[in-house]
């Protein structure tokens, strides 16, 4: 159409031109098949009879959105790390992938239903395994939590925890041979119910932390508390976010054990490769 | 992030079982499996592989088109580069569908006795 409008409007601009032309060149163009096929063609009838119709733009389609896929998370099986029925106190330790934690997990229960967070020397006070851990000179925290010790190390440039490894296993396993209850009486006769531990995360939640996530587009769930530990879920812009782990060690558990200081261990089950567009894909 | 050379899987179907091919969803690629022994039919075992030779960003089994599909387990041997190869266990899951189920799983974070 555009093609015909274009032509249509050269002719018209012919006719409406004075031009001098060379006789010979006239007479060449008169006589030329192209010329007579031209007079003759459709097209051209076609141009001059009919009005010209201004083109509509067709509609550009509508964006295409990646399809919602519902992709389920379900746990793996894992098998049992130790031979079963040993006698012997048998300890592993697993660093995290960012280096400043090491998972100690023993072959009997360290504390069992709860867990606690030691924060320094001093809140190991009474309790034989947090002391003797404490005692090293790179612990920094300790946190107990059924069979396992999870260390945070006060030197984050080092990345081998083979030697500090080999000292804490040895004081976990001093401490389980020691005979005495692992975690100070105190503590556990002052354990908080689930209803208080649930009441308390969930007001620090909505008051301190969800607004402040927010303004990254982010929401903070509390999924589940079991004894007086915490499952929490990070979703929205939080979700597979490359700060996550920052947010999570210091903006959430900070305000968690700030404002409910008995809360032992924080789970965070975000999948943070899932989703539509993560950063930890 | 590991690169994936090969992945092998190996699916124990439950009551409720399905007659299509079974599809896996690789970086949003949703591609048959190859070299299949077995079917996801009611109480059948699957098995098939696949070789990759990419970077895992997401891996998903796939429900089917129509129906349920009841797994019992899932079973999954990866070869990854510059890592020895790992198996991963998942239990039972459901699929429809709309479901897909994340079959992928990091290489283990070496563990050691102290």
């Amino acid at each position: 159409m555009n093609f015909i409008k274009r032509l249509f409007t050269g002719l018209k601009q012919e006719a409406d031109t004075p031009v001098t032309v060379d006789s010979s060149v006239a007479e060449e163009a008169e006589n030329s098949p192209v010329t007579a096929e031209a007079e003759n063609s459709p097209v051209t009838a076609e141009a001059e009879n009919s009005p010209v119709v201004e083109e509509v733009p067709e509609p550009e389609p509508a964006p295409s959105f990646p399809d919602v896929r519902n992709v389920l998370q379900i746990p793996v099986i894992s098998e049992s790390i130790f031979p079963e029925n040993s006698d012997a106190v048998l300890i592993k330790a697993q660093p995290s992938p960012t280096g400043d934690q090491c998972l100690f997990t023993a072959n009997r229960p360290l504390m069992s239903g709860n867990s606690w967070f030691f924060l320094d020397f001093e809140s190991a006070e009474g309790s034989p395994l947090a002391e003797g851990l404490f005692c090293l000179e790179d612990v920094e925290t300790v946190l107990v939590c059924e069979y396992t010790v999870t260390v945070t190390r006060k030197d984050k440039t080092l990345v081998d925890w083979v030697p500090l490894a080999k000292e804490v296993g040895a004081a976990i396993r001093g401490a389980l041979e020691g005979g005495e209850g692992l975690i100070a009486e105190k503590i556990i006769a002052d354990l908080p119910s689930e209803d208080e531990i649930r009441e308390g995360i969930q007001k620090v939640i909505d008051d301190e932390v969800n607004p402040g996530v927010a303004g990254h587009g982010g929401n903070i769930t509390l999924m589940t508390v079991r004894g007086n530990s915490v499952t929490i879920q990070m979703g929205g812009g939080c979700q597979g976010c490359s700060a996550a782990d920052l947010t999570l060690k210091q903006g959430i558990h900070t305000s968690f054990r700030k404002a409910v200081p008995k809360v032992g261990a924080i789970f965070d089950e975000t999948d943070h490769t899932a989703g539509l567009n993560p950063f930890f894909s | 992030m590991p690169k994936v050379n090969t992945f092998k899987v190996k699916v124990q179907t439950g009551q409720q079982g399905m007659s299509e091919p079974v599809h896996f969803n690789f970086n949003n690629h949703k591609l048959p499996f190859e070299n299949v022994v077995g079917s996801a039919e009611s109480g059948k075992n699957f098995e098939g592989n696949f070789e990759v030779n990419s970077f895992a960003h997401s891996l998903t089994l796939v429900g089917p088109g129509s129906g349920k599909w009841e797994i019992e387990k899932i079973t999954i041997e990866y070869d990854c580069e510059n890592e020895k190869p790992y198996t991963i266990q998942f239990g039972a899951v459901t699929l429809d569908e709309a479901t897909e189920v994340n079959i992928w799983q990091d290489p283990p974070v070496l563990a050691f006795d102290v």
